[in-house]
C-alpha cells in the first residue's frame, strides 16, 4: 500500500481525492464505516476502557480499536438494546449519556453533545440503529502530505483520506488517530496538527483509521550551514547527505588515540594494551586505521565479544547445573562460526533447522531453551526479523498489519519439531516429525498452514522440514526483514542508536531515521553474501564512525543523525576485563581456565558468582531483547567501585600493576605515562602529568627531577589507578 | 483538565522547575521527557528541607501468597473441605473474627484495617506479583516485569523533585522482594538499596555503609579528590545526562560510606532490648524493626519480604500440598508472623508515626478455599515425608485479604467481603489498580495523572485502572 502511494504522483492524487471527498454520499452508510470510527476516535474501544482485550469496563465490551465491527454491532445493538440505546429518545441512550458525561463516566467526557461524533451517533440511534451496507469497505488510507519539512516550532495540518472498495473516497481527518513516534521531536493534536519541536532529524507521525495505518514523515531541519568530512564510503554519503538536508554539521574526525580505543572496544570488546596504543600512535602508515580494523576482525576477541552478544539473545541460560555441557557446546558453536565468518544466513539456517543431539550438533541447544512453537516463532520474529508478533497472538496488532493468521501462520513452521528423550536428562534429540505443518488460530478455530508474514512459501510436503523452507525464505534477497534487522542491530552496536529504534521493532509505522542509509547497508550486506565481518568493516571504516564525540556548535542538539559519536558506557563484561587489564589482575570463573575473560563467558551463570557482572547489568539471557542489558548508572555500581572487595583486591594484587610500578626504577613521569597509555591509549597531558606526579611524590611537579627516582608506595599507585578507573574517560567508549 | 485534589497544594511545591532546574535536569533528558509538566505539578511535594515529615510507606510482602481463609477471613460455617482446622477468635473490632493463629493482632484490631475484598487476575507467581507491584494486567507469566513497580516509580518521581539532603537512600529493601518486580524501563538507578541477611543474627552487618575506620575514609576521600582533578573528559556531549548521573551516584555512595548517621540507622543494637524482644528475636521480627527504624530515619519507601526458613520447607508461603502441609505450615510460621506484625502496629502508633507512615501487609494472592490433598515431594519443616498425602491450598487471585495501618487512615475496620466459601469477592471489589492508587495517594501522587515513558517512549500511566480505596485514605 505504502509503495503504491509513494509511486503515485502526489498532485494527481490530491486532486482526485478532493474531488471524491466532496461526494461522500456515494459511500453507503454502515455501522462499520460511520459509527465505529467515532467510537474509536473517542477512545471507547481502547485497552483501558471498553476493549474486550482489556477487560471491558462495567460489562460494556467492544473489540480492541474496533477491529471486529460486527461483534461490536451485536454487542452494542443486540445485547444492549433497551439500556444502552433508546431509538425513541436517543439523547437518553446510556451510550450517549455516558460519553457526554451526563451520567457519571469514569472515562470522562469523550463525546461532547455539540460534537459531530455525538450528533452522528444520535442520528444513527434515532434512525433505528441500522447495520447498513457492509459490502463497502475501506481499502486504504492516505495522508497528505505524505512527507514534508517542518521548521522547528512550526506547525503543519495533516489531511487524511479513506479510500473505499467501491472506488469512492472521503476525508476522515477528524476521525483518524494520530501518534508521534518521538514526543521529543514532534507533537500532534487529535485533529492532526503537527508541531515540530527543536530537535533536528526525522520523525514519523502514525495515522490510524479503522485498522489501517499510514505514516507522515517529517524532516525537522536545524538549518545551519553544515560542513562534513570528505565521504569515504557509501555510509558517509548517506549520513552526510542527511545531515546536509537537515542543516546539521558534523563533528571533526577523532584522533588516533580515540580511534584505537573506540574500535578495539567495539570490535574486540577490550581496551588496547599500552603497547598496542603506543605502536598505533607511532605508525605512520596512512592505511593504519583500516589495517587495525582487519587485525581486530581476525582476532579471537572479535569472536568472543560477538558470541557474548548473540548467546545472550539466544538465551544460552544456565537454569540447572546440568545445562553446563550444552551451554558450553552452544557457545563454542556460535563463537567458532563467528570466528570463521560463516555467512549470517547460513548461521541462522543451522540454528533454526537444527536436528540431532547437542553433542553432535550444538545448535539444537536453542530448542532445549525455547520449547514452545509459539515462543520459537516470537523469538525468531523479534531477533532475526525485527518484528514483534506478541500482540498478534490475541488481536490484530494495532500499529501493524499483522493479524492472528500471520501469527499462527508463522508459528506453523515450528509445529513439526519432534523431540525424543536421550540418555542425558533434560536433553532431547531434535528431529523433523513427518506430517503436515499447521497451527490452530485460536480465534477462528481454523488450521493455518505455514505463511511467512503474508508471503506465500508454497506447499510444504509432509516429508519436508518446514524450518528449511523458512530459512530459505529468510535468506532470499527479496526478504524485506532479515537483512534489514541485522544491519540495524549492528549499526546500533557501533552507533548507540539504531536507524530504527528500538532495533527489534521494525514496522511501517516506525520509520528509520535515515531510510536511504538503511537500504544501502542492507544492499551491501546482501551483495557481500551475508558477510558479518564485511559489514563491520564497512561501518568502522566510515568517516561517520570516526567522528569525535565532542559536539560542534551546530550539532549539540542532535540525538539521532550521527553528526557525532554518541559515547556509550562500557558494558559489564568489558569493564571488568578493562579493570583487570589496567590493574594487572585476573578474575577467576568456575570451570574455566585461569585468565578467561569476562567477554568469553559461555552463559549467564557467572553473574551469580560475580557481583560485579550483576551490578553492572550483565543480562540473564531471559529475553530476546538487547534491552535486557541495563546500561544505566546506579548507586550500587558507585558503591561497588568505591568499596567492593574485588576492586580492592584487584588494585593491590601481588604482581599487579601498582606493585610493579612502585618497584620500577624509572622516572615517575614515565610510570604515569605508562598508566595513561594503558587506560586511555594516549599520553597524559601536561596538567594530568603534573597532578599525578604531585599526588605520587607529594612535591610540586617541576621540582621532581626526571633523573631522581623518588620512593613511591604501592598504595599511592593503587590510588592513582583507582582514580583513572573512575574517570568518565575510562568508563565510557567515546 | 479537571482540577486535581492536589491542585491547591501544588503552589507550595518549591518544585524543580523554577528554583532548581539543574537538579531537575540531573537525570537527563530521558527523565525530563518522561514526566509532563502538569504531571509534575500534581505531585504533592513535601518540603524538601523537612524529610522527616515526608510521607513514607512500608510494604511487608508475603511471597507465595497467604491463605486468607486461615488468617484474616475465616469461614467457620463452610464445609470441612474448605474451612480448615483452625478455630476462630474474636478481635477488638466487633463482628470481625480471625483464626486462632493471630491472637496478638486480634487484640490490636482497633489499630489497623483489614481489606477482605482484594482480587487480581493472574494465577501465577510472576504475573500475580506483577499485578500487585506494577498493575500489569497481563495474566501471562513473564520472567521480568514489563512495568516498573510502585516503589521505583515513587523513587523516580521524588528524585525529580529535588536533591535529597538525608544521607540515607530514599528507597531501601530489607530482604526485599526482587524476583518479579523492579524498575523496568525506569532503570536500575531507581532500584532499592538492598540489605540482605538475617538482622537477628549476631554476624549481621550491612555492607557499604558508615565506614568507621578513619584511615579508610581518608583514603576514599583522597582517591575521589584525585579522580575529580583528573576527570577531564569533555562533557559537552552529555545530552543524555549520563555523566551527571554517575557523579550523583558517586556522591550518594560517598555519603552512605562516610556519614556516621547511616550506620546508626541500620544499627538495631541501638534499640532497647524490650523493643527487640517485642518484635521477636528472629529474622522477621528484626526485619520489621529495622523497617520502622529506617523510615523513622527518613527512608521514604521500604519493602521487606517475609521468607526463608521461618516459612517452612520451601522458604515461602506457597502452600501447595507438594510443598507443605498447608495447616502445619501456617501454624509453623504464625507465631513469628503474628508477633512481628503486631509489634510493628504497636510501635508505629507509640512512636507517633501513624500519620506519616503507611504500612501494607500482603502477598500476591490468596490460596484456594477448597483444600487439595496431594503427596508431599519431600520432608522438612511443615511437610511430611515424600509421598505422604497432605493437605495444600493452591493459588487463588480471585479473593484475598491484606492489612493496612498508619498513614492516617481510619482503623478498626474491615472492608469488603467474600462469599461463604471465601472464593469470590461479593462486596467492595478492589483490584491491583485500586491497591496501587491508594499507596500513591498516601504519598501525594495522583496516579490518574502521571505517565512515564516506557522503553519505546510511549507515555504509560503509572496506574492503568484504579482509584484510591476511599476507606483507606486519610
Amino acid at each position: 500500500m505504502a509503495h503504491f502511494l509513494r509511486s503515485c504522483v502526489l498532485i494527481c492524487c490530491l486532486v482526485a481525492c478532493l474531488g471524491k471527498a466532496d461526494a461522500s454520499d456515494d459511500i453507503p452508510f454502515s455501522f462499520e464505516n460511520d459509527i465505529v470510527p467515532v467510537l474509536t476516535k473517542a477512545g471507547c474501544n481502547s485497552g483501558v476502557c471498553h476493549a474486550k482485550a482489556g477487560g471491558g469496563q462495567n460489562g460494556f465490551e467492544l473489540s480492541l480499536l474496533g477491529f471486529e465491527p460486527w461483534d461490536d454491532y451485536e454487542h452494542l445493538v443486540m445485547a444492549g438494546r433497551g439500556r444502552r440505546l433508546f431509538p425513541s429518545a436517543p439523547d437518553q441512550s446510556l451510550l450517549l449519556r455516558k460519553a457526554s458525561g451526563k451520567t457519571p463516566h469514569r472515562g470522562g467526557i469523550v463525546l461532547p453533545e455539540d460534537s459531530n461524533g455525538y450528533q452522528l451517533v444520535k442520528r444513527w440511534i434515532a434512525g433505528g440503529t441500522p447495520k447498513g451496507d457492509s459490502t463497502v469497505l475501506v481499502t486504504n488510507i492516505q495522508v497528505i502530505p505524505q512527507s514534508n519539512t517542518i521548521k522547528p516550532g512550526e506547525k503543519l495540518q495533516l489531511k487524511v483520506f479513506a479510500h473505499y472498495s467501491n472506488g469512492m473516497s472521503r476525508e476522515v481527518t477528524d476521525l483518524a488517530l494520530y501518534e508521534s513516534n518521538d514526543l521529543g521531536m514532534a507533537t500532534v493534536t487529535d485533529g492532526g496538527m503537527v508541531t515540530a519541536l527543536d530537535l533536528p532529524g526525522r520523525v514519523g507521525v502514525m495515522v490510524r483509521f479503522q485498522g489501517l495505518v499510514n505514516v507522515f514523515n517529517a524532516a525537522i531541519p536545524l538549518g545551519t550551514a553544515s560542513v562534513h568530512p570528505e565521504p569515504l564510503n557509501f555510509i558517509d554519503e548517506h549520513v552526510f547527505r542527511n545531515l546536509e538536508l537537515i542543516g546539521v554539521g558534523s563533528s571533526r574526525l577523532c584522533d588516533d588515540a580515540t580511534f584505537v580505543r573506540r574500535v578495539t572496544l567495539d570490535i574486540a570488546g577490550r581496551i588496547p594494551s599500552s603497547t598496542e596504543a603506543r605502536e598505533f600512535l607511532l605508525d605512520d602508515d596512512p592505511e593504519k586505521r583500516s589495517k587495525l580494523i582487519d587485525r581486530l576482525l581476525q582476532s579471537p576477541s572479535y569472536a568472543d565479544y560477538f558470541a557474548n552478544k548473540w548467546t545472550a539473545l539466544l538465551k544460552n541460560r544456565r537454569d540447572d547445573a546440568s545445562d553446563i555441557t550444552s551451554n558450553f557446546a552452544f557457545h563454542a558453536w556460535v563463537r567458532d562460526s563467528l570466528l570463521a565468518n560463516v555467512p549470517y544466513d547460513q548461521l541462522v539456517r543451522e540454528l533454526l533447522a537444527a536436528t540431532g543431539t547437542v553433542i553432535a550438533n550444538p545448535a539444537v541447544a536453542w530448542y532445549k531453551r525455547v520449547k514452545e512453537p509459539k515462543q520459537q516463532m516470537e523469538d525468531v520474529a523479534q531477533l532475526f526479523l525485527g518484528v514483534r508478533m506478541q500482540c498478534a497472538q490475541c488481536h490484530h496488532h494495532p500499529f501493524e498489519r499483522w493479524s492472528q493468521d500471520d501469527y499462527y501462520g508463522l508459528s506453523a513452521f515450528f509445529t513439526r519439531v519432534g523431540r525424543k528423550p536421550t540418555g542425558i536428562q533434560g536433553e532431547d534429540l531434535i528431529f523433523h516429525q513427518r506430517g503436515k505443518a499447521e497451527a490452530k488460530n485460536v480465534k477462528t478455530g481454523q488450521m493455518v498452514t505455514p505463511v511467512a508474514l503474508g508471503q506465500d512459501v508454497g506447499v510444504i510436503a509432509p516429508d519436508e522440514d518446514p524450518r528449511l523452507r523458512l530459512s530459505k525464505w529468510l535468506s532470499d534477497p527479496g526478504n524485506p526483514f532479515f537483512a534489514k534487522a541485522l544491519v540495524n542491530r549492528y549499526w546500533k552496536h557501533f552507533f548507540k542508536r539504531g536507524l530504527i529504534e528500538p532495533e527489534d521493532d521494525i514496522r511501517d509505522t516506525n520509520p528509520a531515521s535515515n531510510p536511504a542509509l538503511l537500504k544501502a547497508l542492507e544492499d551491501h550486506f546482501l551483495s557481500s553474501g551475508f558477510d558479518l565481518k564485511e559489514l563491520v568493516r564497512a561501518i568502522t571504516n566510515s568517516r561517520a564512525y570516526q567522528l569525535q564525540a565532542v559536539p560542534s556548535d551546530s550539532n549539540l542538539v542532535d540525538r539521532q543523525n550521527y553528526s557525532r559519536f554518541y559515547p556509550r558506557r562500557l558494558q559489564a563484561e568489558v569493564l571488568l576485563d578493562a579493570i583487570d587489564e589496567l590493574t594487572g589482575s585476573t578474575t577467576n570463573f568456575a570451570n574455566l581456565p585461569l585468565g578467561t575473560k569476562a567477554i568469553a563467558l559461555p552463559d549467564n551463570s557467572y553473574n551469580k558468582s560475580s557481583p560485579f557482572l550483576r551490578v553492572f547489568g550483565r543480562p540473564e539471557s531471559l529475553s530476546v531483547c538487547e534491552c535486557e542489558r541495563v546500561q544505566s548508572a546506579s548507586l550500587a555500581q558507585s558503591l561497588h567501585l568505591i568499596n567492593a572487595g574485588d576492586i580492592k583486591s584487584k588494585l593491590s594484587v601481588a604482581g599487579g600493576t601498582a606493585q610493579k610500578l612502585a618497584a620500577q626504577k624509572t622516572p615517575v613521569k614515565d610510570r604515569v605515562s605508562e598508566l595513561y597509555f594503558a587506560a586511555f591509549s594516549r599520553p597524559p597531558t601536561e596538567t594530568e602529568l603534573q597532578i599525578s606526579v604531585e599526588f605520587l611524590t607529594g612535591q610540586q611537579s617541576e621540582k621532581v627531577d626526571s633523573e631522581t627516582l623518588p620512593e613511591i608506595t604501592q598504595q599511592q599507585f593503587e590510588d592513582l589507578i583507582w582514580a583513572l578507573i573512575n574517570t568518565k574517560e575510562f568508563l565510557f567508549n567515546h | 483538565m479537571s482540577s486535581s485534589p492536589f491542585h491547591a497544594s501544588s503552589v507550595n511545591c518549591p518544585g524543580p522547575i523554577a528554583s532548581n532546574r539543574r537538579g531537575f535536569m540531573r537525570f537527563g533528558l530521558a527523565g525530563f521527557a518522561s514526566l509532563s509538566l502538569p504531571g509534575l505539578l500534581r505531585l504533592r511535594a513535601g518540603n524538601p528541607e523537612n524529610h522527616g515529615k515526608r510521607k513514607s510507606v512500608i510494604l511487608v510482602w508475603k511471597p507465595g501468597g497467604c491463605s486468607h481463609l486461615d488468617t484474616y477471613d475465616p469461614k467457620p460455617e463452610a464445609a470441612s473441605e474448605y474451612r480448615g482446622p483452625f478455630g476462630t477468635i474474636s478481635t477488638k473490632v466487633p463482628g470481625m473474627r480471625f483464626t486462632e493463629l493471630l491472637p496478638k493482632q486480634a487484640a490490636l484490631a482497633d489499630k489497623f484495617t483489614v481489606l477482605r475484598s482484594m482480587h487480581q487476575g493472574a494465577g501465577g507467581h510472576p504475573a500475580g506479583s506483577m499485578q500487585m507491584f506494577s498493575g500489569d494486567s497481563d495474566t501471562r507469566d513473564k520472567p521480568k516485569p514489563r512495568l516498573p513497580d510502585w516503589m521505583s516509580v515513587v523513587n523516580h518521581l521524588r528524585a525529580q523533585q529535588g536533591t535529597r539532603s538525608n544521607p540515607l537512600p530514599r528507597y531501601v529493601g530489607v530482604n526485599p522482594p526482587t524476583t518479579y518486580n523492579g524498575p523496568a524501563y525506569l532503570g536500575d538507578a531507581y532500584a532499592p538499596f538492598a540489605v540482605v541477611g538475617d538482622p537477628s543474627s549476631p554476624n549481621f552487618s550491612v555492607p557499604n555503609i558508615g565506614l568507621t575506620n578513619a584511615k579508610d575514609v581518608e583514603r576514599i576521600d583522597r582517591r575521589v579528590a584525585l579522580r575529580k582533578n583528573l576527570d577531564n573528559l569533555q562533557r559537552a556531549f552529555d545530552t543524555f545526562g549520563e555523566l551527571d548521573a554517575l557523579d550523583q551516584f558517586e556522591a550518594q555512595a560517598l555519603t552512605l560510606l562516610t556519614n556516621p548517621k547511616t550506620k546508626l540507622a541500620f544499627d538495631l543494637t541501638k534499640e532497647d532490648e524490650k523493643t527487640r524482644d517485642r518484635y521477636g528475636r528472629n529474622s522477621w521480627g528484626q526485619q520489621l524493626l529495622m523497617a520502622r527504624r529506617l523510615v523513622e530515619a527518613g527512608v521514604e519507601v521500604l519493602t521487606t519480604s517475609l521468607r526463608g526458613p521461618l516459612c517452612g520447607r520451601v522458604n515461602n508461603w506457597d502452600d501447595h500440598a507438594v510443598n507443605h502441609h498447608v495447616f502445619d505450615a501456617l501454624r509453623f510460621r504464625s507465631e513469628a508472623y503474628d508477633q512481628a506484625v503486631s509489634a510493628l502496629i504497636e510501635d508505629i502508633h507509640e512512636r507517633g508515626l501513624e500519620e506519616q507512615v503507611l504500612v501494607v501487609v500482603t502477598g500476591e494472592f490468596g490460596r484456594t478455599p477448597k483444600i487439595n490433598y496431594q503427596p508431599s515431594t519431600g520432608a522438612g519443616n511443615a511437610s511430611a515425608a515424600a509421598g505422604t498425602k497432605q493437605p495444600g491450598r493452591d493459588h487463588w487471585p480471585r479473593a484475598f485479604s491484606n492489612l493496612w495501618f498508619g498513614g492516617g487512615i481510619e482503623t478498626g475496620r474491615f472492608i469488603g467481603a467474600t462469599d461463604p466459601k471465601g472464593e469470590d469477592v461479593i462486596q467492595r471489589h478492589c483490584g491491583p489498580g485500586d491497591f496501587l492508587a491508594t499507596i500513591y495517594h498516601h504519598l501525594g501522587i495522583d496516579s490518574s495523572q502521571v505517565f512515564l515513558n516506557d522503553f519505546n517512549g510511549r507515555p504509560t500511566p503509572i496506574v492503568d485502572h484504579g482509584r484510591p480505596i476511599k476507606e483507606l485514605v486519610s
